[in-house]
């Protein structure tokens, strides 16, 4: 297991953990960010990325993509 | 009989579109999530009896941000006759999570999905009458955008509103949550209807704390959380969280056929990579701001203005109506009113439009491009390091036409605290209506330099940053922004008609304004200006042949002038006494709080602009005249930093919803604004003149207290939590 942020662009991982206030991580599942579920990053910029969620793109910042675990 | 049909959707899947095409309105529709932040009412074409209702984008029943808060509170207490959920065809899987929870509320639902025409466009196929089989309710494909299947879908709709037909969801979660729901049912009181029993077990699982405003008695479901909570190892919202996307997940197979791709990345990713770019995403946003603000300001806006300031109103309109009135022989008094009141005072400010439509032009095609969530999304990485997030810059940019509306999108910000540092912060960037002071000020002492403007958005931006630090410093302000997650919608090519449509319905509110505030305005002034005290008794005063030190004499009998005087003092240690003026400047100030554009108006009257309206740039000569270039950029700076104008500061009580915060943000925007105007005037006049004094000696004091607060240590302070449950409940 391991933080999104490590993750390179292009890549398509399983999602194996989300972490986070009890909030954010609520809401991080209603834009469909839910274990097993699959995430792609599209591009990636210290850490902010932008992924590729059930064909939503979403933007998260570096604190909370740490907190994502694949 | 009367409907109540309710558009309800995810965030930017095109419900004010819809809103506009079936009700013939003209709201604005941006691409990015959270243009819509407050319900809008609007009748069914050709139904008179049809309320169409259109709601904030949400992702859930659950709400997250204040905006959806206003969305799920209409659907569960106010209960519309039916919905039609409208559903982004190309993003189908992570929509059809918030269909799941609106079949729940048992109100009739027909789905639209729409965007059909891209889906079509992609290859995709979407099945739906399996969909519509897999989901239990009536759906029809629409493209809210081209107008194909809109008036099927309203129809079917308010077919469905009136045969009030009991409606269960069709969807079913794995049997040991099946059961456990079954089972909160039964507990669930009798004076709630069956069809809504789901909804509230469901919620009760979720121990969502506003459930119980809803019901009259709170059933104990503690054991059957345990329980669940036990079988799954998770808990219970999570659980039912996973159990929709598994449903979905199971059934999308069937629903929708999506073509093989070759590329992975769409054209938006491929901008995205660019645009988001580590190195290039600065330089690109930065040079886009150049662009909007250069272009509407410094050159098409600044020509167009120039000429309607200087060609139509000083050549033709002012000359024109004096003579026509003089013509007709009206009285003099009425043509002064009309003239010098009127034409003058209202002149002044309708010159600025044009530029105000150039900028606004540029407003609406970066909202409806697709682009603001990206600004957002750069601007994450440095606003946090001031305390905000990225999310306060959308405001900002907004704000940058009309303070009201950007107040108004601070809705979309999660954290309490963040929202509320950007609600104070906001209207320090310079709105529309401040373009005419800094053009003024510019062309009176800085001999039109471009450099005036564009510090005066510095000023703004360096006011924002400051107060971000110091804000943040206090306790009330401790603690980290929320953490930055935004959707971003795909780039797309704005529609003309949106745009224009966007450019004059802001633009025809400044020039409605002109015609009622500042008209209105204008007259009490010209009234104030014009009556007063001549040898010991009140009266009409009459400035006929008076010129320089005479007229001046006269005009300090006037009413104004005895008011102004009366507050004239809290302006000295700005500098703006020269020549016993300075009630004339202090009335422009606060004058500016009905309308930042008064403040021009004002001057107009006071000095005359009709008088020598040959030369439309005579009322720079009067009025460098009062001010030394040092008071009078302490002057622009005090009123674009002070407290907005009514409609402004209005906004802010309403996002605020608390009167203390309220006064809060208005004395730190008042107080602020007068420090920084301050150490202008003493230290610049320090450097140019050489005059050192008391004042003097204060700007520093205030400096260097300026300074601490920016650079004290700072002590993390985690005890407050603002608690986001209890705002949302006082909304």
């Amino acid at each position: 297991m391991m933080p999104l942020t490590m993750c390179k662009a292009g890549e398509e991982n399983e999602i194996k953990k989300i972490g986070g206030k009890e909030e954010t991580r609520r809401h991080l599942e209603n834009l469909g960010f839910v274990v097993g579920g699959k995430v792609a990053v599209i591009s990636e910029t210290d850490g902010n990325m932008i992924v590729n969620v059930k064909e939503a793109r979403v933007a998260i910042g570096k604190d909370m993509a740490n907190k994502i675990m694949i | 009989m009367a409907v109540k049909i309710a558009l309800a959707g995810n965030p930017n899947c095109g419900k004010t579109t819809l809103f506009n095409a079936l009700t013939g309105s003209n709201q604005f529709v941006g691409n990015w999530p959270g243009v819509t932040v407050e319900k809008k009412e609007g009748r069914l074409k050709g139904h008179k009896d049809v309320t169409i209702m259109d709601l904030p984008g949400i992702y859930s029943l659950s709400p997250y941000t204040l905006e959806e808060v206003v969305a799920r509170n209409y659907l569960v207490a106010d209960r519309p006759d039916a919905i039609i959920n409208i559903v982004d065809g190309t993003n189908i899987e992570r929509n059809l999570y918030l269909s799941t929870q609106i079949m729940e509320l048992g109100i009739p639902v027909i789905m639209a999905v729409n965007m059909m025409d891209i889906v079509a466009k992609n290859g995709d196929v979407i099945h739906i009458d399996k969909l519509s089989q897999k989901l239990g309710c009536e759906v029809v494909e629409i493209s809210a955008l081209k107008g194909t299947g809109i008036t099927k879908a309203a129809e079917k709709a308010v077919a469905l509103a009136h045969q009030k037909k009991k409606v269960t969801p069709a969807h079913a979660f794995a049997s040991e949550v099946e059961d456990i729901i079954a089972k909160v049912e039964d507990k669930i009181s009798s004076d709630i209807p069956q069809e809504q029993k789901r909804f509230f077990a469901i919620k009760l699982l979720e121990k969502d704390d506003k459930i119980s405003e809803l019901l009259s008695l709170m059933p104990d479901v503690s054991a059957e959380i345990r329980e669940l909570e036990d079988h799954f190892d998770d808990d219970t919202e999570s659980i039912i969280t996973n159990e929709r996307y598994v449903y979905i997940s199971s059934i999308i197979g069937e629903c929708l056929t999506k073509a093989k791709k070759g590329e992975k990345l769409s054209t938006s990713d491929k901008i995205d990579r660019f645009v988001t770019n580590r190195f290039f995403a600065l330089p690109i946003f930065a040079l886009v701001m150049f662009i909007v603000y250069y272009v509407s300001i410094t050159t098409v806006g600044g020509f167009l203005t120039d000429w309607t300031n200087d060609t139509l109103f000083g050549e033709w309109i002012v000359p024109g109506a004096r003579t026509l009135l003089e013509n007709i022989h009206c009285a003099g008094w009425l043509t002064g009113l009309v003239v010098d009141g009127i034409i003058s005072g209202v002149g002044a400010v309708l010159g600025f439009v044009p530029q105000m439509l150039v900028l606004f032009i540029f407003l609406a095609f970066l909202e409806s491009c697709g682009y603001m969530s990206r600004i957002a999304f750069i601007m994450d990485r440095i606003f946090r390091k001031f305390g905000l997030s990225g999310k306060s810059f959308i405001p900002m940019l907004i704000g940058s036409g009309c303070g009201v509306p950007g107040v108004m999108a601070s809705r979309t910000i999660e954290n309490d605290r963040d929202r509320k540092m950007t609600i104070m912060t906001t209207t320090f960037v310079p709105c529309g209506a401040k373009l005419p002071i800094i053009a003024l000020i510019a062309g009176a002492f800085f001999h039109n330099s471009g450099w005036v403007a564009w510090s005066a958005y510095f000023v703004g931006v360096a006011a924002i940053i400051c107060s971000g630090i110091i804000l943040k410093k206090t306790k009330m302000f401790a603690g980290d922004p929320a953490p930055f997650v935004m959707e971003l919608p795909a780039y797309h090519w704005p529609t003309v008609g949106n745009v224009l449509r966007s450019m004059w319905e802001r633009g025809w509110s400044f020039i409605k304004k002109a015609g009622t505030i500042i008209l209105l305005s204008t007259i009490v002034l010209w009234f104030l200006m014009n009556f007063g005290w001549s040898n010991g008794t009140f009266g009409m005063l009459d400035f006929d042949g008076l010129e320089g030190a005479a007229l001046e004499a006269a005009q300090a009998e006037c009413v104004l002038a005895k008011v102004g005087s009366a507050i004239a003092w809290i302006f000295a240690p700005l500098g703006w006494t020269k020549a016993g003026n300075g009630w004339k400047m202090a009335v422009a100030a606060v004058s500016g709080l009905i309308a930042k554009e008064n403040v021009v108006a004002t001057f107009g009257q006071l000095f005359g602009f009709a008088e020598v309206a040959e030369d439309g740039s005579e009322i720079w000569k009067s009025l460098s005249l009062v001010m030394t270039p040092v008071a009078a950029y302490g002057f622009l700076v005090f009123n674009l930093l002070c407290a907005p104008c009514f409609a402004a500061m209005g906004a802010i009580k309403r996002e605020m919803n608390n009167v203390k915060w309220f006064w809060f943000a208005i004395g730190y925007q008042c107080i602020l604004a007068y420090i920084v105007s301050l150490c202008i005037y003493q230290i610049g006049t320090l450097i140019t003149v050489g005059t050192f004094g008391v004042g003097t000696v204060v700007a520093f004091l205030l400096i260097i207290g300026f300074i601490y607060l920016l650079f004290r240590p700072y002590k993390e302070s985690n005890t407050l939590n603002f608690d986001a449950k209890k705002t949302v409940s006082a909304k």
